[in-house]
């Protein structure tokens, strides 16, 4: 044992250098524990969903359903694929078949066994579904089958980039149980209008959450921790993420025994809600954004006056998709004051799909998100498929298969005369009309670091911790 | 290696004579003088200081060396017997542990006082069998800024006399452990845990040689972590070498046992084995479990009756203890002494055998312990990028801070073990290079025993 009394007078001087020397370069990396904390809970302020069922069809939807919901694929910002569901993945070229391997041991939310099975079932819901991402997966896949622990998907041609192809955010695992779930956090506890508490799911396949919980808030009160909001504010309290996404709403007119004044009426209506409620939109003039698209929309709107007069007589049911519910306060006192026979109601994606087929819907407020670099051509194509309803035709069909020739043709200019083409014909059918458009950024308080983004806008949670300093 | 050390004892000895005393030795050498002089005529007496209060400008850590050069000095005197019970200083105030006062003669007090441009050392000395205070003394010095601020330092020695970096390797990651024990040939035998496997090296000269490897089939519910913990544990029973190995991905730790020239699982434990410990003469298996899927232990600490005789599915007793980041029981010759504990607010915490708690370093942060039999205690320092280490003495039941090692990179793990006959430290740090991590094992011990 050392008592200090070896320490002579010239040992102690070279121990003090030392001491100084590594001290000093030592003190700026002191930041905090080693070990993470693990505890706590962050408030999340997104729109109410309308069930625990997979609908990723906005924004706000798109960050509450990754958290319950595993996907299979990650796509990082820097375009890294990374998967916690599978240990292994390889693609063999000759069999052109991609084999996914999970790892061993997972489980559900509530327990129960995560397997091949259940990838082999959520790939193939996945690939049922009406999403143009799935659509085309659905062209490059001819099965998808157990081999072992292995799920093997056989391809119809040579596709080595198919895994790029999982990384949609809708491809997500499933339990057969509704109310079991492979996301990092589980649904606790739902008070309706108000907030929905989410609990870390101790078998997350990518390895338990720091937090305990999540709150996810309907409401400003509590102050939330993570939120979305125009860009370029917060700069004192928050950091500021570039989600990349941008939000695009459109007025869509379902039936075709719409007088083209009405159209342009509602169209000018809208227009003056959004100015009244001090711009929260930015004015769209294109069908996907007015920075890249080869056509400008412009329609005259009319005064208020011959807006008047043209809907007075009209009984007008506005429907408009439950993610855009952030406007029915405002929207609804608007158009009461307008003494206009205009009844707005809100639903959600799956009751306006299925209302489809039927009369019941004619005049509908849709919003759909996109990635800003999403090419311009993948964004018409969605637009055109997922915003044409009943009124698809031979005419559409003919116009995407052109424009897939003309993707393949690696010429720009037949690309960009193809897209021309494409949204003419969807305005001049009538059908559509662009509204506004609103980019996002997510707000994060600072005393929450380690916060990523992915490449679809999507807070990735799973690290983050309350700052233990 | 005795030999080197005593050399250069010497020649640290002979530095000192040559530029002479400083203030605080002058200091010191009075009082000491003047204590050994008082006791000389009292064969057999047991002295020891008690008290120590600080009035000066020095720090903490100056009051340490100040204790210590005392004291050492009065352990050269052998007419007296002096026993160093310093537990720690702190605010200005040193703690000992004085739960056997009757084991004193003398007891000691000291305080350190400012007096203008000088420095003084009070010493009282009382008589517990008189009841009365038998000589008070004053010694005063001049003790300069410039040995101040030498003093105020916290280096205590030099890595070649203390803990020092003996071995260094890089490992896969995920490494969670690594324990030794000897073969039946005699050669030491290296475990090192993963999460998915155990793989066994012996030990060539500064190198290690896979000898046999096994992999660990964990069974569900298996709860997937971010950070991978688990501790390993060998000894052995009758004939057989025996090995548990629990983590926090799932809440059974496994028990194989090698017999027959293989390695079969025997048993599952529902908690972490960390130490084979002798109780009221009965042998357990001592631990604690786990918060599943996280990195900190719930605070309780289990106790499960274990011998080739006792029932296999004989419960544990549990004993409360805290919630805690890093555990680590010091035992000694297979008694447990004390529990060692990082709670989940970083803050070091002691528990005695009985498991009443004591805070001989109420004010310490740490991230990560391990103590080596009842002797050492390494806690890694409450920091992230650049890593410390802290060794304390806990050989008298106290907690004396000795030496310190700086570490490039974030500890992960420390255990107690020992590398070619030298007991220390093995450390898992973990390291960025070129934007990856690497973990590199490193194994920290005392050259000089």
């Amino acid at each position: 044992m050392n008592k200090g009394k070896g320490l002579s007078r010239p040992l102690l001087l070279l121990a003090a250098l030392l001491a100084i020397g590594l001290a000093a370069p030592l003190a700026p990396c002191l930041q905090g524990a080693i070990k993470p904390y693990y505890g706590g809970e962050i408030v999340v302020r997104l729109n109410e969903p309308s069930s625990f069922n997979l609908n990723a069809a906005n924004y706000s939807n798109l960050i509450f359903y990754s958290l319950i919901y595993e996907n299979f694929f990650f796509l990082k910002k820097n375009g890294e694929i990374t998967s916690h569901v599978f240990r292994d993945y390889r693609y063999e070229p000759t069999a052109r078949t991609l084999f996914l391997t999970p790892k061993e041991n997972l489980s559900f939310s509530n327990g129960k066994p995560l397997t091949a099975r259940n990838i082999q079932a959520s790939l193939k819901v996945f690939l049922g579904s009406d999403l143009s991402a799935a659509s085309r997966l659905r062209k490059m896949i001819k099965n998808v089958r157990l081999d072992g622990e292995d799920v093997a998907v056989e391809l119809m041609a040579d596709h080595p980039d198919i895994v790029a192809m999982l990384t949609a955010p809708e491809l997500v695992v499933l339990a057969e149980n509704e109310q079991s779930f492979s996301g990092p956090f589980y649904p606790q506890e739902w008070e309706k209008g108000r907030h929905l508490v989410l609990r870390a799911n101790p078998y997350y396949a990518g390895g338990r959450t720091y937090l305990d919980r999540v709150r996810v808030s309907f409401s400003e009160s509590p102050a939330p921790d993570l939120f979305l909001s125009g860009p370029g504010q917060f700069k004192d309290s928050c950091l500021e993420f570039d989600s990349g996404i941008y939000q695009n709403i459109y007025l869509c007119f379902l039936q075709g025994d719409i007088g083209q004044n009405t159209k342009v009426a509602l169209y000018s209506l809208l227009k003056r809600f959004n100015e009244a409620t001090g711009w929260r939109y930015r004015e769209l003039n294109s069908l996907t954004s007015d920075d890249e698209s080869p056509i400008a929309i412009r329609i005259k709107t009319l005064t208020p006056q011959k807006t008047a007069s043209i809907l007075k007589y009209s009984e007008i049911k506005l429907h408009a998709l439950s993610s855009l519910s952030s406007l029915e306060k405002d929207l609804t006192a608007f158009l009461k004051e307008s003494n206009l026979r205009i009844e707005t109601l809100f639903i959600d994606d799956s009751q306006f799909r299925a209302s489809l087929d039927s009369t019941s819907i004619k005049y509908a407020l849709v919003d759909k998100i996109f990635q800003k670099k999403t090419p311009p051509e993948e964004k018409i194509s969605r637009i055109l498929k997922e915003t044409s309803f009943n009124q698809f035709n031979a005419k559409y069909l003919r116009l995407l298969s052109e424009l897939d020739e003309a993707r393949f043709s690696n010429s720009q200019e037949l690309l960009t005369e193809q897209i021309a083409r494409i949204s003419e014909a969807i305005v001049g059918d009538g059908f559509i009309l662009p509204l506004f458009q609103k980019n996002y950024s997510l707000y994060v308080r600072r005393s929450w670091p380690a916060l990523e983004i992915d490449d679809y806008g999507r807070p990735l949670l799973q690290k983050v911790g309350k700052a233990n300093e | 290696m005795k030999k080197a050390i005593c050399s250069l004892l010497l020649l640290m000895a002979t530095g000192a004579s040559v530029i002479g005393q400083t203030g605080a030795e002058a200091l010191v050498a009075e009082s000491a003088s003047f204590l050994g002089a008082f006791f000389r005529n009292m064969p057999d007496a047991r002295v020891a200081v008690v008290r120590f209060e600080n009035e000066s400008e020095l720090s903490d850590s100056a009051l340490q060396k100040i204790y210590q050069m005392l004291v050492s000095r009065l352990e050269g005197e052998k007419s007296f017997r002096v026993l160093d019970l310093l537990l720690n200083f702190n605010g200005g105030r040193g703690e000992f542990n004085l739960v056997q006062p009757e084991a004193l003669d003398f007891l000691i007090e000291l305080k350190l006082i400012q007096n203008k441009s000088k420095t003084g050392l009070g010493l009282t000395v009382f008589s517990r069998l008189q009841n009365r205070v038998l000589t008070v003394k004053y010694f005063e010095r001049n003790i300069s800024k410039g040995e101040m601020d030498l003093l105020n330092t916290r280096s205590h020695a030099f890595a070649n006399l203390g803990f020092s970096l003996l071995l260094e390797f890089e490992s896969r990651l995920g490494l969670m452990d690594i324990q030794s024990i000897a073969a039946v040939d005699g050669q030491e035998q290296y475990f090192f845990f993963y999460p998915d496997e155990i793989i066994i090296y012996n030990a060539r000269e500064t190198r290690l040689e896979k000898h046999f490897q096994f992999k660990l089939a964990w069974t569900r519910p298996v709860f997937p972590v971010l950070h991978p913990e688990g501790k390993l544990l060998l000894f052995r029973l009758g004939s057989d070498l025996v090995l548990t190995a629990g983590c926090n991905f799932s809440p059974t730790a496994q028990m194989q046992t090698f017999r027959d020239g293989r390695w079969q699982e025997s048993r599952k434990i529902d908690f972490v084995p960390f130490r084979f410990v002798t109780l009221n003469q009965a042998p357990y298996l001592v631990g604690a479990r786990y918060e599943e899927g996280r990195n900190f232990f719930k605070g309780k600490v289990y106790f499960l009756p274990f011998s080739a005789a006792a029932a296999s599915d004989a419960s544990a007793y549990e004993k409360a203890t805290c919630p805690a980041l890093s555990l680590d029981f010091s035992t000694r010759e297979g008694q447990l002494q004390a529990v060692h504990a990082i709670d989940r607010d970083y803050t070091y915490r002691l528990f005695t055998a009985d498991f009443e708690e004591k805070k001989p370093l109420s004010e310490k942060k740490g991230a990560t312990l391990a103590a080596s039999n009842g002797e050492w205690l390494a806690i890694s320092d409450f920091s992230r990028g650049s890593d410390q280490l802290f060794f304390y003495d806990i050989r008298d039941g106290g907690l004396r801070p000795v030496y310190t090692g700086k570490v490039a990179g974030e500890i992960q793990f420390m255990s107690a073990g020992n590398w070619h006959g030298v007991r220390g430290f093995w450390a898992g740090v973990r390291q960025p290079v070129d934007g990856m991590e690497r973990l590199m094992v490193q194994f920290w011990g005392k050259r000089n025993e």
